[in-house]
Parts: structure tokens; sequence; C-alpha cells
């Protein structure tokens, strides 16, 4: 049994996502810049038509003082500029979160696809699907908002702070005080409520995941008959993480009080000291000054309000970060070898052959292959007999330089594996897998897969070939049909033959053929063969399969697991 | 909808106690707040005029009293929503165990389910962020129009107006842009997991085909659709924010230009005005949180009503002693529209007998399974068990009958014992022990440090799968069903775990009958007859 503890694993990925979610933000600042200037310059503006608003309100008090049309009109088009860049910086701020997530799914995908299929062993392409869809459209609010929030936050305060300042000391003083001390008891309560929820982080991450993972194994309850105790373990269970949460929201939500008391200790601040002021010096001079400032307080806390409503949601970006974190990177490239080592196959006819070969995915889990050793000469067709999980589809692997065996020696031509160029290798191969790949997209951009610059005659030329034509023709649109999810369905046998005709328009020299008619039935099968058959004339084919076709094809077989030994052992005869 | 919102609305019933207390709450704070504006703005105008000289205390009463009735609102509005939730997530899980999800988790891989089943956590919301806002603007209407009424009639009705557009209306068209966006981005969201899926599952042959460039482009295509539905809802919001906005800036305006003849009142009414607006700015986003959570739910809630494919017969017959199982010239299909899986098929498995049916992935293996286990019904022909037709027999009777293990079973997170009980509700250590010796795993649960009681899953200690595996066949074999269905109990498994698996199962057996459905054997099972599943007809395979 794997043994690996939650705590250690959990704490190192998450010490790692809280490093890579600072450096984004050091990274990704200054693209933010327009967003938080919209924000700042609004903020301006509202300090503008604080100031309008204090001299009209001023005039409800000592009527006639002032001229009211300037004050109406600065109030008036402040608004609309406001209202203008509200729009302005919402498009920004989406803006941001798309170019952010385009960067970090592109990487991510570019990461996965290089790694190649040997790395992503093991992993679900629906697993990798939902970190590199999901997880990223939320991590997109990190861009979005939160750095634009805290910007904003680190300098429209400071302006109000400071314009307050220039007209009345105190108040920018009253300002200064409150703010800090709402800031200093909100990361407290923050601080608080961190220690509370990680004193049971096990407990709470089991009970917010246990809903989840009941209705996953749903119908495994539904038929042991159990859902009654499962509905009662899942009461109790949502109790108790209602309990615990609202243990750590006790504190957490202290730091909400706290903004809220800095709040109110800031209005009774200005009120006492203005009153202080117009008691002893009642000028025309200070009433306008007082409204300002009361009317500046809610815009002094608002950017404080708008970082702690984005810090709320920083678990969800932080777990999306964990699982960012942890897909599977490609191996950096090895120093290449010397230039003189490098070499192309020719593409008149390949030969294959493993020398010795042993092999292990995972060592705790021994041999797969066990001193392999066989010989495919040009133009020939070998056979790898053997059941499923006897390492059939292992040695595909090697030979696609997916994986690099442990001991022992692949030769393509005679030449080494790992010297030939890459490009030049997957250049003169064909890949037949036992579910043939076909994605969204016609029939005809299914085929070119095998050879991207073919014109429409040799798409053509291949699809008859492969008796793709023999069922294209009946479909509504020929060629340019449709296939893949949403759209044509076709049998497993119609979809084989997509990957032949592939195969046919790249004309690779070197076929590997992974059990190619596991999924069918006889009648179909036997059709896939004909097709197969055909394509592997003049052609080195290394066929894997569970049965042998005696009477398709002729040639070498190599039978893999004839031991009943778990270590798999093999010579072609 | 008018469905969906009952649908959600049914099980908070209980809950409506705590949920108007919390509303009191809230309202309670914001009329603090709002008073404490007044009688600021009452007290400084007074003292511009020379007519007040102290601080009245009250309004330090007021400015202690607020953050602690925010404080409280914020606990009881998270409270009620989290039960709230809570008996959603229960009346949902009960639906679906009742309805079809019995026959979803044949069809539908149980992570879509799990998926699926995160929307409902966009009810959280509702509650704290959408009613209570709500009702709370409904209040400041009066409130509004009676503060600045007072002074001017005619500024109070244009006030009015604006807060109806700024909090009402803007509630309405954030809503209705959200539910169509969400639908819209659920969609190319579908699409762009389809591509990068595409991608991914294919990356062998994509390799070999050096189209990593390609697959990259197409699926950077659809991900440029969610981007585009994206912009056009934001570019929706953010018109609804400024709506709501220049609302709010007409208002304020308006009572600026009062010339009122009680002097505080008016800078009161003011005050009052900046507050409400205030209090009201999260509207649009509300409308857009509701609009969410409406949409995310309908599906959930269609999935929950969906009746079951194979209901309990009225007057459920008496589950019979005999326990042979057979299918008589079955003919089934998942849908109307869909195409026939099986035309005539007919299976015995006779008391403590050993069949294997074989066939490609798609022939219908575990559709046999779904039948027998009455999880669906077939649409001619019988299923016997015992003699008794299962049509007639409760399908909770059936499932005392028949134990299930596929490789769609599910290892839970939880402690090993309660993964093991769900088999066998009374089963004590000394039985669960027992289970795991036969399954060769005994000695591994031994060495850990918890036994028993260690956490398996996400949150606790990670399990191979051949060992899975195998305490899923110690659960199956807790349950003392006599007949045992095992579905590719070993996808996905090495050879050498999967022939180990089939002789701890050959000792285990005992005297249970075996109906063992797969692609193919792994050499080790001990079988009395072999069936080949083709084009929806069973043949002999070897004897």
């Amino acid at each position: 049994m794997v043994m690996q503890s939650f705590r250690d694993k959990g704490s190192r990925k998450s010490s790692a996502a809280k490093m890579w979610i600072k450096q984004e933000l050091a990274r990704s600042c200054w693209r933010a810049f327009p967003a938080i200037g919209a924000g700042v310059a609004q903020t301006a503006l509202a300090i503008v038509q604080a100031f309008c608003a204090a001299r009209l309100m001023t005039n409800v008090i000592h009527p006639g003082t002032i001229p009211l049309a300037p004050f109406i009109l600065a109030f008036l088009s402040a608004g609309f500029m406001r209202g203008t860049l509200m729009l302005w910086q919402e498009q920004i701020a989406t803006a941001l979160g798309i170019s952010a997530r385009r960067r970090l799914r592109s990487n991510a995908l570019t990461n996965l696809i290089g790694a190649g299929p040997g790395r992503l062993r093991g992993r679900r392409a629906a697993e990798l699907t939902d970190v590199i869809v999901g997880e990223i459209e939320s991590i997109g609010q990190l861009y979005s908002r939160w750095i634009p929030a805290i910007g904003l936050a680190m300098v429209s305060p400071t302006l109000i702070v400071v314009t307050a300042a220039l007209i009345d000391p105190v108040s920018g003083i009253i300002f200064l005080i409150t703010g800090a001390l709402g800031l200093m008891l909100m990361s407290l309560a923050g601080m608080g409520a961190a220690a509370t929820s990680r004193s049971q982080s096990i407990e709470l991450a089991r009970l917010r995941a246990h809903f989840a993972d009941r209705i996953q194994g749903l119908s495994t309850i539904v038929l042991a008959n159990a859902v009654e105790e499962e509905c009662k373990t899942l009461a109790a269970a949502l109790n108790d993480l209602r309990r615990r949460t609202a243990r750590v929201l006790r504190v957490g939500f202290l730091s909400n009080a706290a903004l809220d008391l800095a709040f109110a200790t800031c209005i009774i601040g200005i009120a006492a000291h203005f009153s202080a002021k117009l008691f002893f010096d009642n000028t025309l001079a200070i009433v306008p000054r007082a409204l300002f400032m009361f009317l500046l307080i809610p815009e002094f806390f608002a950017p404080f309000r708008a970082v702690h409503a984005v810090y709320l949601d920083r678990i969800t970006v932080q777990k999306a970060a964990e699982k960012l974190n942890d897909l599977p990177r490609p191996i950096p490239s090895e120093p290449s070898p010397p230039p003189h080592s490098i070499r192309t196959v020719s593409t008149q006819g390949v030969s294959v052959a493993f020398e010795n070969v042993s092999f292990a995915w995972d060592d705790r889990r021994g041999k797969i292959l066990d001193q392999v050793s066989f010989h495919v000469p040009s133009g020939e067709t070998m056979m790898l007999i053997g059941p499923s999980g006897s390492g059939k589809s292992t040695i595909i692997d090697l030979l696609l330089g997916h994986a690099r065996p442990q001991s022992g020696r692949i030769t393509i031509n005679g030449a080494a594996i790992e010297t030939l160029v890459p490009a030049a290798l997957a250049r003169l191969t064909a890949l037949i897998d036992q579910r043939p790949f076909l994605f969204t997209a016609t029939l005809a951009d299914n085929i070119r897969l095998g050879h991207p610059e073919a014109g429409p005659e040799q798409v053509l030329d291949a699809a008859e070939r492969a008796q793709v034509m023999a069922f294209a023709r009946d479909l509504p649109d020929g060629l340019d049909t449709m296939v893949g999810e949403g759209g044509c369905p076709l049998s497993c046998s119609q979809a084989q033959r997509i990957a032949i005709a592939r195969a046919f328009l790249k004309d690779a020299q070197l076929l590997l053929l992974d059990e190619p008619t596991a999924q069918l039935d006889q009648v179909a099968e036997h059709e896939v063969l004909e097709s197969l058959r055909r394509l592997t004339i003049g052609r080195t084919a290394i066929l894997v399969t569970q049965a042998v076709f005696g009477h398709e094809f002729t040639g070498r077989r190599l039978a893999l697991g004839a031991r009943p030994s778990a270590a798999l052992q093999g010579v072609a005869c | 909808m008018l469905r969906t919102l009952l649908g959600i609305a049914l099980p908070w019933k209980r809950r409506s106690l705590v949920a108007v207390f919390g509303a009191w709450v809230a309202f309670a704070a914001l009329g603090t707040n709002i008073a404490l504006t007044a009688m600021t703005g009452r007290f400084i105008a007074a003292a511009a005029i020379g007519t007040t000289v102290a601080l009245p205390l009250s309004l330090g009463i007021l400015g202690l009293a607020l953050p602690m009735l925010r404080y409280f609102e914020r606990l009881f509005a998270h409270d009620v929503s989290f039960r709230m939730l809570t008996d959603v997530r229960i009346w949902l899980f009960c639906r679906l165990a009742a309805g079809g999800a019995g026959g979803l988790g044949f069809r539908r891989g149980g992570i879509a389910l799990g998926r699926l089943v995160t929307d409902v956590e966009a009810l959280n919301t509702l509650y704290p962020r959408v009613l209570l806002p709500t009702a709370g603007a409904v209040l400041l209407v009066p409130v509004m129009l009676l503060v600045v009424g007072q002074e001017s009639w005619l500024a109070a009705s244009v006030v009015v107006v604006c807060f109806v557009l700024a909090g009402l209306v803007v509630l309405l068209a954030g809503f209705h842009s959200a539910r169509a966006a969400t639908g819209n981005t659920a969609q190319a969201i579908a699409t762009l997991r389809v591509a990068t899926d595409d991608a991914l599952s294919g990356l062998r042959e994509i390799k070999v085909s050096g189209a990593d460039g390609m697959m990259l482009a197409l699926v950077q295509a659809q991900e440029a659709r969610v981007f585009r539905t994206e912009r056009d809802f934001a570019a929706q919001r953010a018109l609804i924010r400024a709506v709501a906005f220049l609302a709010a800036q007409g208002a304020l305006l308006t009572v600026l230009l009062i010339h009122g003849a009680n002097v505080t009142q008016t800078i009161a009414a003011i005050f009052v005005t900046v507050v409400a607006f205030e209090a009201i700015a999260i509207m649009p986003c509300a409308g857009v949180l509701a609009g969410h959570a409406t949409a995310s739910v309908t599906g959930l809630v269609d999935m929950a009503m969906t009746q079951s494919c194979a209901p309990d017969p009225p007057s459920p017959a008496i589950l019979p002693k005999a326990t042979a199982l057979s299918f008589d010239h079955v003919r089934f299909r998942w849908s109307a529209d869909h195409s026939l899986v099986f035309e005539d098929v007919s299976l015995q498995v006779p008391s403590m007998g050993r069949v294997a049916v074989l066939g490609p992935s798609g022939a219908g293996k575990s559709t046999l399974a779904a039948l027998a286990l009455k999880v669906v019904s077939p649409e001619s022909g019988w299923i016997r068990l015992g003699g008794a037709d299962i049509a007639n027999l409760r399908a909770a009777d059936v499932h005392k009958k028949i134990a299930y293990l596929s490789h769609t079973t599910h290892l839970f997170g939880d402690t090993i014992r309660n993964n093991l009980r769900l088999a066998r509700r009374d089963a004590d250590d000394a039985v669960i022990w027992e289970a795991l010796e036969a399954v060769r795993v005994a000695h591994l649960v031994r060495a850990l440090p918890d036994g028993l009681d260690t956490w398996i899953g996400e949150y606790g200690i990670q399990i191979c799968g051949a060992q899975a595996r195998r305490i899923l066949l110690a659960r199956t074999l807790l349950n003392l069903a006599p007949i045992l269905i095992l579905d590719e109990p070993c996808a996905g498994l090495d050879l050498a775990a999967q022939r180990e698996f089939f002789d701890i199962l050959g000792e285990t057996l005992g005297n249970r009958s075996l109906l063992l459905v797969g692609q193919h054997l792994a050499g080790t099972e001990r079988l009395d007859r072999v069936w080949r599943l083709q084009g929806g007809r069973l043949m002999s395979a070897t004897g």
C-alpha cells in the first residue's frame, strides 16, 4: 500500500501554491496598472463630487452664499465620468483575467503535450482536462479581481488621507488612525481564523468532500441497500461541517466587524472633531469642510471592503493553484548527444530490433518486460501475442520513444533509438490504436492528421484504400461530415478505418498496430483486418494482439506472458 | 423556472423561522445604519446653525451597535444558508437515489454527477446575498419616501423612482442577463472540455502525427469562444452597474437641490439618501448571483425529479428462497431513440453456477448487470430470480440476493472499517478482519498506525489500484448475497494482479453463484460456462 500522509502532502502543496500566487502577483501587477489607474481616477472624481455636494449642502444651511450652477455642473460631469470609467474598468479587468488564463492554459497544455503519454501514464485524461479547463477558469479572478483590488487599496485611501489632511489636518489624522486600526484588527482576526481552520483542516477537508464523494458513489450505495443509513450519515456530516465552519467563521467575521468598527469610529471621530470646531469657531468655511469629510468616509473604506471580499475567495484560487502545480511536466531535455551520432534513418525500409530489453513503469511494481529480444526485418510483420496487461502496449510505447528501457537496446535500422531525431522517427511511424483517436472535425480533417499538407485527392485516395469511402459515400456530406463529440456517430470499425486511412496517407514505413480489432465483433474484425493486410504490404509492422490471426498475417510471432510468472519474458521464435 | 424555484423552496420550509429571525437581525443592522447616518446629518446641521453643542451619547451607542449587529447578521445569515444547503443536499441525495441515479452510475460516470452536484453550492449565496438585500431594499422604499417626503414630495418621488431603478430593475436585469450567460458559458466550457479531452486522450497518435500545434490551436479556438461569451456578459454586467450608479447620482443631485424649510431635516435626508443607495449598490451583483444560482440548479432539479426507470411494483411479491438467475428472451434499449442493446438474450446462471459473458466494450455487458439488479427493466422478456419475475419484486429485495462489484464500484473517502461495513451494517471487527484476511490485505492494514480506522482517499492514505480492488472484493464478500455479479472487476490492472485477484476470488467464492462479465479472461478464473456477447445476442464460447 502506497502510504502518504495527507497532512505532509497537503502542507507541502499549499505552501508551494502560496509561493506561486506570490510570484504571479509580482509578475502580473504591472499589467494591472490601467485597471488600478481607472479605480484611482474614480476615487479622485468621487473626491470632486464630495466637494461639490458639500458646497451644495452648505447652500441648504446658509442659502444664497454661493453660486450653484458650477457645482451642479461639476457634480454631474464627474458623475458621468465615474460611470464611464466604471464601464471601462470592468472591461480591462475582464481582459486581464482572459489574457492570464490564455497564457496559463497554453503553457499547461504545451507542457502536457510535451510531457507525452509516457509521463501522463496513470493520470486519466478527464482529470487532467478538469485542471486545464475548470481550475484555470477559477484562477482567472486572481488577475481580474485580486491584483486590481490590492493595488487600489494601496493608492485610493492614501489619496483620500492626503486630500483630507490638506484641507483639515485633524480629519486627515482621524482617517489615518481609523484606517490603520481597521486594517490591523482585520489582519489579526484573519490570522485567528486561519489558525482556527488550520487546527481542523483535515476534518474540514474531509467533511467538505463528503457530499461529493457520496454522490459519486451513489450507485454503489443504492446497490448495497444503504441509502437510508447514508442519508443519516450525510446529515450528521453536514451538521458537523456547519458547526466546525461556524467555529471558524465566528473568528473570521471579526475581520468584517473590525472594518465596521473602524468605519463607525471614523464617523464619530469626525463628528466630535467638527462639533468642537463649530462650537469654538463657527465660520462659514467650516461647514462645507465638515460635510466634505463625512462624504469621504464611505469612499475611504470602500477599497478595504473590496480587498476583504476578494480575500475570502483565496481558498478557491489556492486549491486551483495547487492542482495546476501538480500537473506532470516534461522532463527537461537531456543534453543533446554529439552531432555525429544524430541521424535520420532512410525511409526505404525499416528494420526493428529489441535486444534484451527490460522495462518497469514503476520500480515498486516490478518489471513489465524482462529481457525481451526480437528482430523484425524490413517489410515483414511481427505479431506480439499475449493477454492484456502483459506488456504488449509497453513495447509500442518504447518504440514511440515515450519511455526508455532501463536496460537493453532498441535499434531501428541498426541505430539505437535514443540517437534518432524524434521528429524523424515520428515521420516514418504510423500508429493504429485499440480505440482510434477522433477529434471534433470533419472526416477529411481527421484523415489529414496523418499528413497535414496532403491535398484533397491524396485524402480521397487514402480514404478509398482504407475503405472509408465504403461508408462515407452514404453520409450526407461525404468526407466533410463532422465526427467526434456531437458529430456523426461512427462505429468502432469505421473509426478504425479512418486510422488506417491516416496511415495510408502518411505512407509510413513502420506500422505499430496496438490491438486494432480488440473492440470489434467478428464481422467488423474481418473487414478491418482486410484493410490492415493491404496496408502492411511492403511495410514493417508490429501487430500487438490477444488472438492469433493466422489467416490474415504471416510472419514472426512472439508470445508474451506465456509463463504464469510476474515478470514476463519472451524471445521470438 | 417556477418548478425549479418550487423544487428548491420545498425543503426550505422547515428553516423559515430561523430565516425570519436572521432577517430581523439584518433589518436591525440596516435600521441602525440609517439612524446613525440621519443622526449624524442632523447633528452636524444643528451644529452649523449653532443649536447643539455636545455630541449626543446616542451617536456613540449606535456607532458601537452597528458593528455588533452586522457581525450577528453575518453569523445568522451563514447559519441559515448552511442549514438550507444541508436540507437541499439531503433532499437531492435521496431523490437521486430513489430516481434514476442507480442507473446513472451505469451510464454516466459518477464524476460527471459529482461535478454537477457542486452546482448546488451556488445556492449558498441566495439567502445572504440575494434575499436579505432585496428585502432590505423593499423596506427602504417607505423609509426614503418618509424621510425625503417631509421636505419635498416631488423630490421624494424622483428619489423613489431612481431607487427602484437602482435597486429592483437592475436586480431583474442582472438576473436575466446572468441566467442566459450561465447557460452560454456552460455550453462553451463543455465544448472546450471536449477539445481538451480530445487533445489529451489522443496524445499517442497526436505525437506520432506531429499534430501538437494543431491540437493546441483547436483548443484555443474553443477557448476563444468561452472568452467571447465572458466578454459579452462582462459588458452587460458593467452596463447594469453603470445604470444603477447613474440612478444613484440622479437621486443624490435631486436631494441636494431641495430647499426644505427644516435645515437639519434636509441635511439628514441627504445623508440617508447617500447611505440608502450605498446599501443597494450590491443589487446588480445580487441579480447576477440569483440568475447564476437558478441556471445552475435547473439541471439538478430536473435530474432529481427523474423517475426511476424500473419502479417497484405496488404490491411486491415475496422474495423466493431459490437463487437461480435467468434471462428469458430479453430485449432491451436504453431509450426509444437508441438502438437495441439486446435483441433476444437468454442466459441461465444456476445456483452455485459460474458463468462468464465476454464481449467487446459497448456490447452491453454492463447492461446485463443493470438488468439483473433491476436498475432498468427490459422492453420485453423476463428476468427471473429464484423463479420469480424481478418486475414483481422490490429493487431493494433484489439487491439482497445479488452483490455487485465493477470497475466503477466506489471506494469512499472514509475509514477502512466504514467502507467495508457498507455491505453489512452489523459486521464486527472480527468479521471485517476475516474478510480482509481472505483477500490478502489484512497484513497491510495491520501495519497501518490506525488499522481499520485509517482514512482512505484524497484526505487520507492513497491505495494502489490492485489493493483497492481487493478491499472492494472484501466488501462484496461481506455481503452474504448468494449471487455475485462481477463487471470487469480488474479493468486497468496488470496481468499478475488480475491473476491474483481471480485466485483469491476462486478461494473465497464458496457456494455463491457467479456471473462474470468482461472483455477477456485472465486465465485463472474457474468457470462452468463462457458465453460471447455479439450483435445483441449470446453465443457459446469455450464450454
